[in-house]
């Protein structure tokens, strides 16, 4: 063979290399890997791949030319790269010679046959933080499901780090704030969940984004026949009085509330219930500011007056009984009456409007701004809230009664907080801050209260503790406890605390027996609380949470506002809440032949015949309308503020959809830009500035396999929006997968990632194996991967078949005695 | 380029020997030799803005020096005029691209021209934020931000085609990255004193509550890591040590709790303008006095304000007002404004000086306080010549009463920049092109 003495040997040879490689891919006709197998694998690697990896250029650290073929459990790191690699068929780059179709099948299929046969010897399942904190998400769950109090985790608790997946333990820290936070919200949930009559007024105050459209009905907690306003879950901590005020959108330069120059009506509810029908506006004692009023000389002040605090007389005082309710305020839909021609109402003017001051019209209706609500004032008992009935599962009929009792609520309470059978070391501490304010405030309550609060702040409520079971030697692997199984699962399939019955068959030891187990990850999904997985799980996957950051240049789309933002994020979440729900094929992501829309985002796609603000599910009849690939929240977090960009898609494909993320780009890269004004005639397309991409070899190597997924969805612009056109040249969306299957379009494009589904449906057990875990993902999991992806194939990739593989494998299993 | 009556810290100094620095520049570095750690008292910041300018007439002094008259403004703060240094000629930034009421409130702490956009914010840090970046981790708010109005209810983001971040705000963490202000006094009593009141039993019965739960969580991690074995747990210890460092606080919180403070109970919603000024003065008060904070930034109104100061008898919103285009009556209303925001900054300046710190200093001696506005004349909207004030003993690196008069167009930034340096933060330039400062201002000139 040749051998390579010093880099000066590559520009000389690599002709000789490219003509070689015309004959490396004769193989011998054998069906085992045996030597001449081996022997042939070597041949090929030599031929195509050592010309850059090799032990002087050490491109991307794969050293392919001394790996020793005949020994691949020796180096389960490698060769998990270069399975990755040529299952995407990306290496060698593409444009450069390549070995023959059968190379890119028999070899992985011989590494991964060892890998798996060493997997199967000497399983590895890795290790989980043995200490991982609650995040945000998950304290906020827990904290409903253990007391029936639903909380705003966000403005309680700073947000946490995030790699990729926000549940990682090894990135979940404790910070002094975070400290702080959680002594200050344990002691505000603890006095809302047990209804402390003693707790005073406090004033929580809901705004409404000023550039949310108020045009509709705003959600499917409102009555009908309402327009704008919000539906919100409040905290009625005890039985009381409550004041509710309401404030409306005023305009920013002058501060006058809009659209008051005819009365309107507003409907206050609370759990359905009409609490109020208030009226507002048409009580100008002179000519309205917006209709010229404002010109007048001298201006008319008392108009002036009116239209600044028209809405400070929205303010209702209300008895309410104890618990967590929904608050709801909406104008009645009473349209104002225009005569004329009206300007529309669009952002494309907002703006101009705005700026040239004279935004502040008559013709808008009036939004509401924010509600606040203060309470409890003349507090009248504690209430008969969910929370309190799930805490006082006994009541003290006397004085000798109270610490029995005491015991036996704490103890059960500890029991689902920690989710492991109670010490009595620990409800002997939890009875100590009981006595403490029992004494204190002479209440039976005050003293629970008080137990409570140093629960939620307690080490093993806050971290899930998986230890290390005793007399284990380093490095050992056994299975986790039931116990923690059932913590494992909750936590995956909820975000949240195990529920009693999961708990109880864990502390029976029974959840290992495998018709349980299957029984509860049945009774899991169904229940409500998996929703946490489209929500959860999957905003994180597909990079959903910066949905409600994004910026579009306002200019060139002004259609991109709050409200189509709103809906774009509400449709993803319907769409991959059916396919996970009705237990679909993961396939069905790209294949699906309907979503949900409402008319606004109807109109968006370009559907025809849906009105209404209500979502509902509708068929798409074309097949570019279908499939992830094709919903605009994907698309437009895609992209940048003014323009496509094929690179951020299609690295969002390989990073999300194909779990093989292209390496971070090299330093010092020349600007596109610098390129674009060659033709000096017309602007270059957005295509045609990409192409020069695989003009320098630099940047083909990644480029050659982001650039073609990007093009093959350049018929929809930066908001998600068909299109035909690029700068006034129709659309080329043509392009290759790095396996060379073409595809002309985004539903031909989304077939042909189809055409591989195992590289789907492995990348997508990858992700949903890290959140499970609540670790990264490394390559001695890959077997595990396969493992489920395989036995999902059989299952037609069932959504539930990936749940149940990952509940099984290894890694969900099992754990390593480690430092 | 010549520089009159500038500080010259040692270190710039040093820095800079290889440059020409003529010899009288010397006796400029005596206030930078004598910064910092003088006073062992905690040194405290605040930097109060004025929206829409200030009447120069009901501002400005005249005559210079020990010799000036106190105006109309300046006679609410006489019982500290010991302590009152009136900077003039100063300018904050006075680009004439930016609109005066994004420039002065987005520049009066950065000297940087802000980005005009509707959603890509880009200013500077400002000067706050440098020093909460130092002190702020020695207490339990690193700083506070405090305003009147609620922006969260105005439409639409925009001024004159800026965020309305821009003109909402003073403080800013990053040159992206705004720090809101908070318009509820309840919300800012939270931080200060949780759910209880100001009482010393009240507050001294909280701390009790805090310390139980302390002791009991302490207590029950040890025996949990006992239990099971895992004494050294990164993630548990981490836990440990934070809880370690509330406990800490607690204990400081515990010596200052038999401190008589004025009684107050937990504010609900909002009170009605003319008391919600003193109010959130008072809270900023009890912030120093508690040392929950060290550094604080107060905007007594937003820029283009449209608050209507009724109690003074007007019907005109303050914006308006301030653009009175020399109409006499008007011109006295905006005065009017100014002068009724001087009183209650008085009355804050009042209860600094009454308060002690341990070492029977007062609290305005260890503190530095900004007072005025980013604009000079309200009126055409431009950044020349602002109204500053600088207020209070500095840990006994500042001595007041003067008026100084620097050379005309002397950059804000180069203030920033001399209480910085009483900070002991190096720095050697904030702001950019009309912002950009040309040096320490020399705080210990004469006249």
């Amino acid at each position: 063979m040749i051998r390579y003495g010093s880099p000066l040997w590559q520009p000389a040879f690599t002709s000789i290399l490219i003509f070689l490689g015309f004959i490396g891919h004769v193989y011998a006709q054998t069906s085992s890997n045996d030597t001449s197998s081996i022997e042939q694998y070597r041949t090929t690697l030599n031929t195509y791949c050592v010309t850059c990896h090799n032990e002087v250029l050490k491109t991307a650290n794969v050293l392919l030319d001394t790996a020793d073929l005949t020994k691949v459990s020796e180096n389960p790191l490698l060769w998990e790269k270069v399975i990755t690699k040529l299952s995407l068929q990306s290496m060698p780059p593409v444009g450069m010679p390549r070995p023959g179709e059968d190379f890119y099948t028999r070899f992985p299929a011989y590494l991964k046959a060892e890998l798996d046969t060493l997997a199967e010897k000497t399983p590895d399942p890795g290790k989980t933080a043995t200490a991982h904190r609650l995040n945000r998400t998950e304290y906020t769950n827990a904290v409903r499901d253990l007391l029936g109090v639903e909380i705003d985790g966000k403005t309680l608790l700073p947000p946490d780090n995030s790699g990729g997946f926000d549940n990682l333990g090894d990135l979940l820290s404790v910070s002094d704030v975070l400290m702080e936070s959680y002594i200050a919200t344990a002691r505000k949930i603890s006095r809302t969940a047990v209804g402390d009559t003693t707790i005073e007024a406090d004033t929580v105050q809901y705004n409404i984004d000023p550039k949310l459209l108020q045009n509709d009905r705003m959600s499917e907690d409102l009555p009908f026949g309402t327009r704008g306003g919000l539906a919100v879950r409040h905290n009625f901590p005890v039985d009381g009085e409550y004041v509710m005020n309401i404030r409306l959108l005023k305009t920013s330069g002058s501060a006058l509330v809009i659209g008051i120059n005819e009365p309107r009506r507003l409907d206050v509810r609370v759990d359905g219930k009409r609490i109020k029908l208030l009226t507002v506006g048409g009580e100008n004692t002179g000519l309205g500011l917006a209709n010229g009023g404002a010109d007048k000389v001298p201006p008319d002040f008392a108009q002036a007056q009116y239209e600044r605090t028209a809405d400070a007389k929205l303010e209702i005082r209300f008895p309410m009984q104890a618990g967590t309710r929904t608050v709801q305020v909406a104008f009645l839909d009473e349209p104002f009456a225009w005569e004329g021609a009206i300007p529309p109402q669009t952002f494309e003017n907002w703006d101009k409007a705005k700026i040239g001051g004279d935004f502040e019209r008559a013709w808008r209706d009036p939004w509401v701004s924010s509600v606040l609500l203060t309470g409890p004032f003349k507090v009248m008992g504690a209430g008969d809230a969910v929370s309190r009935n799930k805490i006082f599962i006994c009541m003290p009929a006397d004085k000798s009664e109270q610490e029995p009792c005491a015991r036996k609520i704490l103890s059960n309470i500890a029991r689902l907080a920690h989710r492991r059978p109670v010490t009595d070391e620990t409800t002997e501490s939890l009875l100590g801050l009981y006595r403490q304010a029992r004494s204190e405030h002479g209440t039976f309550d005050a003293g629970i209260q008080m137990a409570i609060e140093g629960l939620l702040v307690s080490m093993e409520f806050l971290f899930r503790i998986e230890g290390d079971p005793e007399n284990m030697a380093q490095g050992e692997i056994y299975p986790i406890s039931d116990l923690d199984l059932a913590s494992r699962l909750s936590f995956f399939l909820w975000s949240s605390i195990p529920d009693d019955e999961l708990l109880t068959l864990a502390e029976q030891a029974k959840l290992r027996q495998p018709e349980v187990l299957d029984q509860q990850v049945k009774r899991m999904l169904k229940d409500v609380r998996s929703s946490s997985l489209v929500t959860d799980f999957a905003d994180q996957w597909l990079l959903l949470r910066n949905l409600p950051l994004l910026t579009k240049n306002q200019e060139i789309f002004p259609d991109f506002d709050e409200s189509l933002r709103q809906n774009l994020y509400t449709e993803i979440q319907l769409f991959l809440g059916s396919i996970f729900r009705e237990d679909r094929s993961i396939m069905d992501l790209f294949q699906a032949d309907y979503t949900y829309l409402n008319e606004r985002l109807a109109r968006h796609y370009g559907v025809d015949n849906v009105y209404g603000n209500r979502f509902r599910r509708v068929t798409l009849d074309d097949v570019n309308q279908r499939g992830l690939l094709a919903r605009a929240s994907i698309l437009a977090i895609t992209t940048y503020p003014n323009r496509n960009s094929t690179v951020l898609r299609g690295k969002w494909v390989l990073d999300n959809i194909l779990a093989a993320p292209p390496p971070p780009p090299p330093p010092n890269i020349p600007t596109l830009e610098a390129t674009t004004a060659e033709l000096g005639q017309r602007a270059l397309t957005l295509r045609e500035r990409m192409e020069k991409h695989s003009v320098n070899p630099v940047c083909m190597v990644c480029h050659n396999l982001m650039d073609p997924i990007g093009f093959g969805l350049e018929n929809y612009d930066a908001i998600g929006r068909w299109r035909t056109e690029d700068e006034g040249i129709p659309i080329n969306a043509a392009g290759k997968l790095p396996s060379g299957i073409g595809f002309e379009g985004p539903a031909q494009l989304q077939q042909a990632l189809l055409s591989k589904p195992d590289l789907i449906a492995g990348a997508f057990t990858q992700k949903l194996l890290t959140y499970a875990l609540g670790r990264p993902v490394d390559y001695y999991d890959m077997p595990a991967v396969r493992k489920i992806t395989e036995n999902s194939a059989d299952n037609d990739y069932r959504f539930s078949s990936i749940v149940f593989g990952i509940v099984n494998s290894i890694p969900f299993n099992m754990r390593r005695v480690g430092s | 380029m010549m520089i009159f009556k500038k500080a010259f810290p040692r270190r710039t100094f040093l820095r800079g020997m290889g440059a020409a620095i003529s010899m009288p520049m010397l006796s400029a570095m005596v206030p930078a030799l004598a910064t910092a750690s003088e006073s062992k008292m905690p040194l405290r910041t605040g930097y109060i803005y004025s929206p829409n300018g200030i009447i120069r007439e009901r501002w400005r002094p005249t005559g210079r020096g020990l010799n000036f008259e106190m105006t109309d403004i300046l006679k609410n703060w006489e019982q500290v005029s010991d302590k009152i240094l009136v900077l003039s000629n100063m300018n904050n930034g006075a680009s004439e691209t930016v609109d005066g009421h994004v420039g002065g409130s987005s520049m009066f702490l950065t000297g940087v021209e802000p980005n005009k956009s509707l959603s890509e914010l880009l200013v500077g840090t400002s000067v706050d934020q440098y020093i909460a970046r130092k002190i702020g981790k020695e207490t339990p708010l690193p700083s506070l931000q405090v305003c009147i109005e609620n922006a969260a209810e105005l439409a639409g983001q925009s001024n004159a085609g800026y965020s309305s971040a821009y003109t909402n705000t003073i403080s800013w963490s990053g040159p992206t990255t705004p720090l809101p202000m908070e318009h509820r006094p309840r919300a800012i009593f939270e931080r200060l004193f949780g759910d209880g009141g100001t009482d010393p039993v009240a507050r001294q019965s909280r701390l009790e509550r805090q310390k139980s739960i302390l002791d009991f969580v302490r207590d029950d991690a040890a025996k949990v890591k006992r239990r099971l074995g895992l004494a050294d747990n990164h993630k548990l210890n981490e836990f440990t040590e934070a809880l370690r460092s509330v406990e800490q606080r607690v204990q400081k919180a515990e010596q200052t709790a038999d401190v008589d403070l004025p009684d107050m109970k937990r504010p609900v919603g909002i009170p009605a303008h003319e008391e919600h000024i003193g109010l959130m003065y008072d809270l900023l008060h009890l912030a120093f006095q508690t040392d929950t904070t060290r550094i604080f930034s107060f905007m007594v109104a937003r820029e283009y304000s449209e608050l209507v100061y009724t109690h003074l008898g007007h019907t005109d919103p303050y914006h308006p007002l301030t653009h009175h285009r020399g109409d006499p009556v008007r011109k006295r209303q905006a005065g009017e404004i100014d002068v009724y925001h001087a009183q209650l900054f008085g009355n804050f300046l009042a209860k600094m000086e009454a308060s002690k710190d341990a070492d029977g200093s007062s609290l305005l001696d260890n503190s530095m306080i900004v007072y005025g506005a980013g604009m000079g004349e309200g009126d055409v909207h431009n950044q020349y010549n602002v109204p500053i004030a600088l207020i209070g003993g500095g840990g006994g690196t500042l001595k007041g009463r003067r008026h100084i008069l620097y050379e005309m167009g002397t950059p804000l930034t180069n203030l920033h920049l001399a209480m910085l340096d009483i900070h002991g933060i190096p720095m050697q330039k904030m702001g950019t092109r009309f912002g950009e400062s040309t040096g320490v201002l020399d705080l210990s000139a004469s006249s």
